[in-house]
């Protein structure tokens, strides 16, 4: 449980939050200058003019009515900034362990975590965007943090590199079970990531709750507009020369068709991508059609986003305790003209090129 | 060749001018770090009177240190009371090359610490460092090139003062003769020859700092840039 009472003044207004937040993962959305980096800065103690309360799981970070002022070393809250923030004069080992040069398990563990195992001996300026997140994540993570914050870790990287990054930050939230409160412009990602949204606007909180029920809201369509995508991981099964595709099985054991990628080794894990404006939906069974992926769901919820509809469907085949819906977006017309309702079922046709290989 | 008075006059100015420079370090630092981070009023005054004896003659920095210094003067009148004599000593020597040299010295590392992400020191805290461990540990190491780059710039503007240093502590040999004054002695009494020996020795330092500080940056930059 994380308790933010904060007031803090910024040049054109005052950033004015209160909300608790829970210990999964939180997006902080809005519009630039909205107060998102100033919020986490505060949090993280850097910040001098912040008053008000913070607490984590009762530790007291702040309170200023009681005199209570944690220096940011003794808070022990992770702070990933906009662009990683790495030591350009130490190599990746040395910013990993920069925070813990006692505790060699938590650096060891947070190396393995992100596969920065061939990157240790590299300096920050010879890294990629997305390496140099990795390095970061891990860098908070050797500091045995009571709460990560994420400033945009993904706004530097290209499409491709970002939904590379996502299962990283899945895992960490997995694996080290530290409560992570991360900014992000982008619906998609927030959808993937976080249980929950916090949408600032001037400084104020617009709107706290689910993330998916925030998506009708009008603030987020713009935002929205970025682009929804279904992330999936998987497996490579087997090569179809001849038929110019590659056989993939999701981790929920659904199996698509994707373009030929025969230097991928049968076995291989891969992570996908295909946008939620790709996948076309039909209410009868399909037949004749050149789409070589054709999924049988229902309907989960049917949401406004902006000016168009956001379906979540689940897939008749989908095994595992809480399969990943499939995002689908369609016009509102189409909503209309098909009947669509929740619990209705339905045929999604993906075509194999719409899948990316990440 | 270079005499025994000769030799003695380089390892008088080269002990005053390591000297000066080692002195000036530690406040150099810490004025160039307050600048670069100081946001308040006056800040561009405080630069400007801490760059004023750069672009001032020498002579008359030499001038102000001297009715300041003086036995009536401002400072001069308490040192005098403690029955110490700067005033045409050595130690008028080191403080002339000293002002002399400040502003060099924090111009340089004020520029260093300026391009230092200030970013990064706060990060450095979130990770668990207190200020001082996060000021050794990330902005001096990055600020370095610039420290070292300013400390030999320093240490040449002190091996080849003179204005300050002859109105101050004159030019008297053996006792406050740096190379610069020798030269100058040299040749106006017509010792041309002494005066280009020393000129050659005076260069072959200057040569051999610039190279070391050369060396020193270059050696560090190759682990950080490409």
């Amino acid at each position: 449980m994380i308790e933010i009472a904060v007031e803090l003044p910024l040049a054109p207004f005052e950033l004015r939050v209160a909300v608790r937040l829970g210990d999964g993962v939180t997006a902080i959305m809005g519009p630039s200058g909205s107060g998102k980096t100033s919020l986490l800065e505060a949090v993280a103690g850097l910040r001098p003019r912040a008053r008000g309360r913070i607490a984590l799981d009762g530790i007291v970070l702040l309170d200023t009515q009681s005199g209570v002022r944690l220096r940011p070393e003794r808070r022990r809250v992770g702070y990933v900034p906009q662009g990683a923030g790495l030591f350009p004069h130490l190599t990746v080992m040395g910013n990993v362990r920069f925070a813990a040069r006692g505790a060699g398990s938590r650096v060891r563990a947070a190396i393995e975590s992100l596969e920065l195992a061939p990157l240790l001996d590299r300096y920050p300026a010879t890294l990629s965007g997305g390496e140099q997140q990795r390095v970061a994540l891990a860098r908070s993570l050797a500091s045995d943090p009571r709460l990560l914050l994420l400033d945009e870790p993904l706004a530097a990287l290209d499409v491709a590199l970002r939904e590379r990054f996502v299962p990283y930050l899945l895992r960490v939230h997995d694996e080290w079970k530290v409560p992570v409160l991360y900014v992000t412009h982008n619906v998609g990602e927030a959808l993937d990531l976080a249980e929950a949204v916090l949408l600032l606007r001037t400084g104020t909180v617009e709107a706290h709750g689910p993330a998916l029920d925030l998506l009708s809201r009008p603030a987020m369509a713009r935002a929205a507009e970025a682009g929804i995508e279904n992330l999936r991981h998987g497996r490579i099964v087997a090569h179809d020369d001849q038929g110019g595709t590659t056989r993939v099985q999701l981790d929920d054991g659904q199996a698509l068709a994707v373009p030929l990628s025969s230097s991928r080794l049968p076995g291989e894990a891969v992570n996908l991508a295909i946008r939620a404006e790709d996948v076309l939906l039909a209410v009868e069974p399909l037949r004749g059609l050149s789409a070589r992926n054709i999924i049988e769901a229902r309907i989960v919820t049917l949401d406004r986003v902006g000016p168009d509809a956001l379906l979540r469907c689940r897939a008749a085949s989908a095994s595992g305790s809480e399969p990943r819906p499939w995002l689908v977006r369609i016009t509102p017309s189409a909503v209309d003209s098909l009947g669509l309702v929740s619990g209705q079922r339905v045929w999604l046709a993906i075509k194999s090129h719409s899948v990316r290989l990440l | 060749m270079l005499t025994a008075a000769d030799l003695a006059v380089v390892a008088f100015t080269l002990r005053i001018a390591a000297l000066g420079t080692v002195l000036i370090i530690g406040p150099g630092i810490a004025v160039a770090l307050a600048l670069a981070r100081y946001r308040g009023p006056g800040k561009s005054i405080l630069e400007t009177l801490l760059s004023l004896p750069l672009v001032l003659p020498p002579t008359a920095v030499g001038m102000l240190l001297l009715s300041v210094l003086a036995r009536r003067g401002l400072l001069g009148r308490w040192l005098d009371a403690a029955g110490i004599q700067v005033v045409f000593t050595w130690k008028a020597v080191l403080l002339a090359t000293m002002v002399m040299a400040f502003p060099l010295l924090v111009r340089s590392a004020r520029t260093a610490f300026e391009e230092v992400d200030p970013r990064l020191d706060g990060l450095a805290r979130t990770l668990g460092c207190g200020p001082t461990a996060a000021f050794f540990r990330v902005t001096l190491p990055l600020a370095w090139r610039g420290i070292v780059g300013g400390t030999v710039l320093a240490f040449a503007r002190a091996l080849g003062e003179f204005g300050a240093t002859v109105m101050i502590a004159g030019n008297i040999p053996g006792r406050t003769q740096t190379l610069a004054l020798a030269i100058f002695q040299a040749s106006q009494v017509g010792r041309d020859d002494r005066a280009t020996t020393l000129a050659g020795v005076t260069v072959l330092i200057a040569f051999m700092t610039l190279w070391t500080a050369e060396w020193l940056t270059r050696r560090r930059n190759r682990r950080v840039a490409t």
